[in-house]
Protein backbone atom coordinates (compact mmCIF):
# COMPACT_ATOMS: atom_id res chain seq x y z
CA UNK A 1 0.00 0.00 0.00
CA UNK A 2 1.19 3.57 -0.61
CA UNK A 3 2.19 5.91 2.22
CA UNK A 4 -0.26 7.94 4.35
CA UNK A 5 0.25 11.17 2.37
CA UNK A 6 -0.65 9.47 -0.92
CA UNK A 7 -3.75 7.94 0.71
CA UNK A 8 -4.82 11.32 2.19
CA UNK A 9 -4.52 12.95 -1.27
CA UNK A 10 -6.53 10.09 -2.77
CA UNK A 11 -9.34 10.39 -0.17
CA UNK A 12 -9.49 14.19 -0.59
CA UNK A 13 -9.79 13.71 -4.36
CA UNK A 14 -12.63 11.20 -3.95
CA UNK A 15 -14.39 13.57 -1.52
CA UNK A 16 -14.15 16.45 -3.99
CA UNK A 17 -15.47 14.34 -6.86
CA UNK A 18 -18.48 13.29 -4.76
CA UNK A 19 -18.92 16.96 -3.76
CA UNK A 20 -19.14 18.03 -7.41
CA UNK A 21 -21.80 15.42 -8.23
CA UNK A 22 -23.81 16.26 -5.08
CA UNK A 23 -23.57 20.01 -5.77
CA UNK A 24 -24.64 19.65 -9.39
CA UNK A 25 -27.65 17.57 -8.30
CA UNK A 26 -28.47 20.11 -5.58
CA UNK A 27 -28.20 23.01 -8.07
CA UNK A 28 -30.32 21.07 -10.61
CA UNK A 29 -27.48 20.99 -13.15
CA UNK A 30 -26.74 17.27 -13.27
CA UNK A 31 -28.25 16.68 -16.72
CA UNK A 32 -27.18 20.09 -18.02
CA UNK A 33 -23.55 19.06 -17.42
CA UNK A 34 -24.12 15.35 -17.88
CA UNK A 35 -20.73 14.56 -19.42
CA UNK A 36 -18.80 16.36 -16.66
CA UNK A 37 -20.77 14.39 -14.07
CA UNK A 38 -20.32 11.17 -16.05
CA UNK A 39 -16.56 11.73 -16.01
CA UNK A 40 -16.53 12.00 -12.21
CA UNK A 41 -18.87 9.02 -11.82
CA UNK A 42 -16.51 6.97 -13.98
CA UNK A 43 -13.56 8.29 -11.97
CA UNK A 44 -15.26 7.16 -8.73
CA UNK A 45 -15.87 3.71 -10.23
CA UNK A 46 -12.29 3.41 -11.40
CA UNK A 47 -11.06 4.59 -7.99
CA UNK A 48 -12.96 1.69 -6.39
CA UNK A 49 -11.44 -0.75 -8.90
CA UNK A 50 -7.95 0.64 -8.48
CA UNK A 51 -8.28 0.47 -4.66
CA UNK A 52 -9.31 -3.18 -4.91
CA UNK A 53 -6.26 -4.09 -7.00
CA UNK A 54 -3.92 -1.88 -4.96
CA UNK A 55 -4.93 -3.35 -1.61
CA UNK A 56 -4.93 -6.91 -2.93
CA UNK A 57 -1.78 -6.98 -5.09
CA UNK A 58 0.28 -3.89 -4.16
CA UNK A 59 1.41 -0.78 -6.01
CA UNK A 60 4.21 -2.40 -8.02
CA UNK A 61 2.14 -5.40 -9.15
CA UNK A 62 1.27 -6.04 -12.80
CA UNK A 63 -2.42 -6.34 -11.84
CA UNK A 64 -2.54 -2.79 -10.44
CA UNK A 65 -0.55 -1.54 -13.44
CA UNK A 66 -3.08 -3.05 -15.89
CA UNK A 67 -6.06 -1.83 -13.86
CA UNK A 68 -4.56 1.67 -13.63
CA UNK A 69 -3.70 2.16 -17.28
CA UNK A 70 -6.84 0.56 -18.75
CA UNK A 71 -9.07 2.72 -16.52
CA UNK A 72 -6.85 5.73 -17.27
CA UNK A 73 -7.45 5.28 -21.01
CA UNK A 74 -11.21 5.09 -20.36
CA UNK A 75 -11.11 8.18 -18.16
CA UNK A 76 -9.10 10.19 -20.68
CA UNK A 77 -11.69 9.24 -23.28
CA UNK A 78 -14.46 10.40 -20.93
CA UNK A 79 -12.63 13.68 -20.29
CA UNK A 80 -12.27 14.14 -24.05
CA UNK A 81 -16.02 13.69 -24.47
CA UNK A 82 -16.63 16.16 -21.60
CA UNK A 83 -14.36 18.68 -23.35
CA UNK A 84 -16.22 18.21 -26.65
CA UNK A 85 -19.50 18.81 -24.79
CA UNK A 86 -18.08 22.18 -23.67
CA UNK A 87 -17.14 22.86 -27.33
CA UNK A 88 -20.71 22.06 -28.36
CA UNK A 89 -22.00 24.57 -25.79
CA UNK A 90 -19.66 27.35 -26.94
CA UNK A 91 -20.27 26.79 -30.66
CA UNK A 92 -23.94 25.80 -30.28
CA UNK A 93 -25.18 29.34 -30.91
CA UNK A 94 -23.23 29.45 -34.20
CA UNK A 95 -24.97 26.23 -35.32
CA UNK A 96 -21.61 24.49 -35.69
CA UNK A 97 -22.54 21.46 -33.58
CA UNK A 98 -22.40 19.02 -36.49
CA UNK A 99 -18.99 20.31 -37.56
CA UNK A 100 -17.68 20.01 -33.97
CA UNK A 101 -18.97 16.42 -33.68
CA UNK A 102 -17.50 15.41 -37.03
CA UNK A 103 -14.10 16.97 -36.24
CA UNK A 104 -14.09 15.42 -32.73
CA UNK A 105 -14.70 11.90 -34.06
CA UNK A 106 -12.10 12.39 -36.79
CA UNK A 107 -9.55 13.65 -34.24
CA UNK A 108 -10.23 10.70 -31.95
CA UNK A 109 -9.77 8.23 -34.82
CA UNK A 110 -6.57 9.96 -35.96
CA UNK A 111 -5.16 9.89 -32.42
CA UNK A 112 -6.04 6.19 -32.04
CA UNK A 113 -4.40 5.41 -35.38
CA UNK A 114 -1.29 7.39 -34.44
CA UNK A 115 -1.08 5.61 -31.05
CA UNK A 116 -1.47 2.21 -32.71
CA UNK A 117 1.30 3.04 -35.19
CA UNK A 118 3.56 4.04 -32.28
CA UNK A 119 3.12 0.74 -30.37
CA UNK A 120 2.50 -1.82 -33.11
CA UNK A 121 6.06 -3.16 -32.82
CA UNK A 122 6.00 -3.17 -29.01
CA UNK A 123 7.30 -6.26 -27.20
CA UNK A 124 4.77 -5.68 -24.41
CA UNK A 125 1.15 -6.84 -24.72
CA UNK A 126 -0.23 -4.72 -27.52
CA UNK A 127 -3.50 -3.84 -25.76
CA UNK A 128 -1.69 -2.51 -22.66
CA UNK A 129 0.85 -0.50 -24.63
CA UNK A 130 -1.95 0.86 -26.83
CA UNK A 131 -4.10 1.89 -23.85
CA UNK A 132 -1.10 3.64 -22.27
CA UNK A 133 -0.09 5.42 -25.49
CA UNK A 134 -3.66 6.43 -26.39
CA UNK A 135 -4.21 7.84 -22.90
CA UNK A 136 -1.06 9.98 -23.11
CA UNK A 137 -1.68 11.18 -26.67
CA UNK A 138 -5.34 11.94 -26.06
CA UNK A 139 -4.35 13.91 -23.00
CA UNK A 140 -2.06 16.17 -25.05
CA UNK A 141 -4.75 16.54 -27.72
CA UNK A 142 -7.11 17.61 -24.92
CA UNK A 143 -4.57 20.15 -23.73
CA UNK A 144 -4.29 21.77 -27.18
CA UNK A 145 -8.09 21.63 -27.63
CA UNK A 146 -8.60 23.44 -24.32
CA UNK A 147 -6.32 26.30 -25.40
CA UNK A 148 -8.15 26.55 -28.73
CA UNK A 149 -11.47 26.62 -26.85
CA UNK A 150 -10.21 29.39 -24.60
CA UNK A 151 -9.20 31.37 -27.70
CA UNK A 152 -12.73 30.86 -29.07
CA UNK A 153 -14.23 32.00 -25.75
CA UNK A 154 -12.23 35.23 -25.96
CA UNK A 155 -13.00 35.77 -29.62
CA UNK A 156 -16.73 35.08 -29.27
CA UNK A 157 -16.88 37.11 -26.04
CA UNK A 158 -18.58 34.26 -24.20
CA UNK A 159 -20.29 35.62 -21.10
CA UNK A 160 -21.73 32.51 -19.41
CA UNK A 161 -19.79 32.48 -16.13
CA UNK A 162 -20.07 28.77 -15.43
CA UNK A 163 -18.93 27.80 -18.91
CA UNK A 164 -15.98 30.21 -18.82
CA UNK A 165 -14.94 28.98 -15.35
CA UNK A 166 -15.23 25.31 -16.36
CA UNK A 167 -13.00 25.91 -19.39
CA UNK A 168 -10.48 27.94 -17.38
CA UNK A 169 -10.33 25.22 -14.72
CA UNK A 170 -9.78 22.57 -17.37
CA UNK A 171 -6.98 24.65 -18.89
CA UNK A 172 -5.29 25.00 -15.49
CA UNK A 173 -5.68 21.28 -14.83
CA UNK A 174 -4.21 20.24 -18.18
CA UNK A 175 -1.41 22.81 -17.91
CA UNK A 176 -0.56 21.64 -14.39
CA UNK A 177 -0.29 18.06 -15.60
CA UNK A 178 1.87 19.12 -18.55
CA UNK A 179 4.18 20.93 -16.12
CA UNK A 180 4.34 17.88 -13.85
CA UNK A 181 5.05 15.70 -16.91
CA UNK A 182 8.07 17.89 -17.67
CA UNK A 183 9.09 17.89 -13.98
CA UNK A 184 9.01 14.09 -13.79
CA UNK A 185 11.40 14.02 -16.75
CA UNK A 186 13.66 16.64 -15.22
CA UNK A 187 13.74 15.58 -11.57
CA UNK A 188 12.34 12.07 -11.21
CA UNK A 189 14.85 11.25 -8.43
CA UNK A 190 13.03 13.52 -5.95
CA UNK A 191 10.20 11.65 -4.22
CA UNK A 192 8.12 14.83 -3.78
CA UNK A 193 7.55 14.87 -7.54
CA UNK A 194 5.48 11.70 -7.24
CA UNK A 195 2.92 13.55 -5.06
CA UNK A 196 2.46 16.50 -7.41
CA UNK A 197 0.41 14.67 -10.04
CA UNK A 198 -2.06 13.01 -7.60
CA UNK A 199 -2.45 16.39 -5.83
CA UNK A 200 -3.24 17.97 -9.22
CA UNK A 201 -5.94 15.31 -9.61
CA UNK A 202 -7.82 17.06 -6.77
CA UNK A 203 -7.63 20.42 -8.56
CA UNK A 204 -10.28 19.82 -11.25
CA UNK A 205 -13.10 18.59 -8.96
CA UNK A 206 -12.25 21.39 -6.49
CA UNK A 207 -12.45 24.16 -9.12
CA UNK A 208 -15.57 22.77 -10.78
CA UNK A 209 -17.30 22.33 -7.38
CA UNK A 210 -16.51 25.94 -6.43
CA UNK A 211 -17.81 27.09 -9.84
CA UNK A 212 -21.08 25.22 -9.57
CA UNK A 213 -21.57 26.38 -5.98
CA UNK A 214 -20.75 30.06 -6.53
CA UNK A 215 -22.39 30.71 -9.90
CA UNK A 216 -25.87 29.96 -11.16
CA UNK A 217 -26.65 29.08 -14.79
CA UNK A 218 -27.90 32.64 -15.33
CA UNK A 219 -24.65 34.28 -14.11
CA UNK A 220 -22.96 36.35 -16.79
CA UNK A 221 -19.53 37.97 -17.07
CA UNK A 222 -19.08 41.44 -18.45
CA UNK A 223 -17.40 40.96 -21.86
CA UNK A 224 -14.81 43.67 -21.08
CA UNK A 225 -13.49 41.59 -18.17
CA UNK A 226 -12.54 38.74 -20.47
CA UNK A 227 -10.18 40.80 -22.62
CA UNK A 228 -7.46 42.80 -20.95
CA UNK A 229 -6.75 44.78 -24.11
CA UNK A 230 -6.38 48.53 -23.87
CA UNK A 231 -8.65 50.35 -26.29
CA UNK B 1 -12.66 24.30 -49.40
CA UNK B 2 -15.46 22.10 -48.18
CA UNK B 3 -16.25 21.74 -44.50
CA UNK B 4 -15.03 18.14 -44.47
CA UNK B 5 -11.63 19.09 -45.83
CA UNK B 6 -11.43 22.00 -43.40
CA UNK B 7 -12.15 19.60 -40.52
CA UNK B 8 -9.48 17.19 -41.77
CA UNK B 9 -6.88 19.98 -42.00
CA UNK B 10 -7.84 21.19 -38.51
CA UNK B 11 -7.60 17.67 -37.06
CA UNK B 12 -4.15 17.10 -38.56
CA UNK B 13 -2.90 20.48 -37.32
CA UNK B 14 -4.16 19.72 -33.78
CA UNK B 15 -2.62 16.24 -33.81
CA UNK B 16 0.76 17.50 -35.01
CA UNK B 17 0.86 20.32 -32.44
CA UNK B 18 -0.20 17.94 -29.63
CA UNK B 19 2.49 15.39 -30.46
CA UNK B 20 5.03 18.21 -30.84
CA UNK B 21 4.14 19.50 -27.39
CA UNK B 22 4.41 16.01 -25.94
CA UNK B 23 7.87 15.52 -27.44
CA UNK B 24 9.02 18.96 -26.31
CA UNK B 25 7.90 18.38 -22.71
CA UNK B 26 9.48 14.95 -22.49
CA UNK B 27 12.81 16.22 -23.79
CA UNK B 28 12.60 14.14 -26.96
CA UNK B 29 11.96 10.87 -25.13
CA UNK B 30 8.19 10.64 -25.24
CA UNK B 31 8.05 7.03 -24.08
CA UNK B 32 10.06 7.51 -20.91
CA UNK B 33 7.80 9.46 -18.59
CA UNK B 34 4.48 8.41 -17.12
CA UNK B 35 1.60 10.84 -17.36
CA UNK B 36 -0.94 10.55 -14.59
CA UNK B 37 -3.80 12.40 -16.21
CA UNK B 38 -6.80 11.21 -14.26
CA UNK B 39 -7.54 11.27 -10.59
CA UNK B 40 -5.57 11.42 -7.37
CA UNK B 41 -4.54 7.74 -7.19
CA UNK B 42 -0.89 6.74 -6.66
CA UNK B 43 0.56 5.69 -10.01
CA UNK B 44 2.28 2.40 -10.84
CA UNK B 45 5.31 1.82 -13.05
CA UNK B 46 4.45 2.43 -16.71
CA UNK B 47 4.34 -0.60 -19.02
CA UNK B 48 7.56 -1.23 -20.92
CA UNK B 49 7.74 -0.75 -24.67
Amino acid sequence: MPGPLALVIWYIGIGLEIAFIVCSIARKSFFRYLFLNAYFLLELGSSAGRYFFLSRFGQSSAEYCYAYFYTDALLTLALYVALISLYARVFGELRLNNFVRYAAVLLLLATALFSYAAVVQSEQRLATAFAYELSQNLYFVGLVLTYILWGAVLKLRETRTRLVQFILALGLYFSGYAASFALVNLASKYSVVSFIAPALGCLLPLMWTVTILRHSEESRLEPARLLAVAR
Amino acid sequence: MSRKLAALALVLAILVSSMGLKTALSGGHAGNAVLMANGPEPFPKPPLR
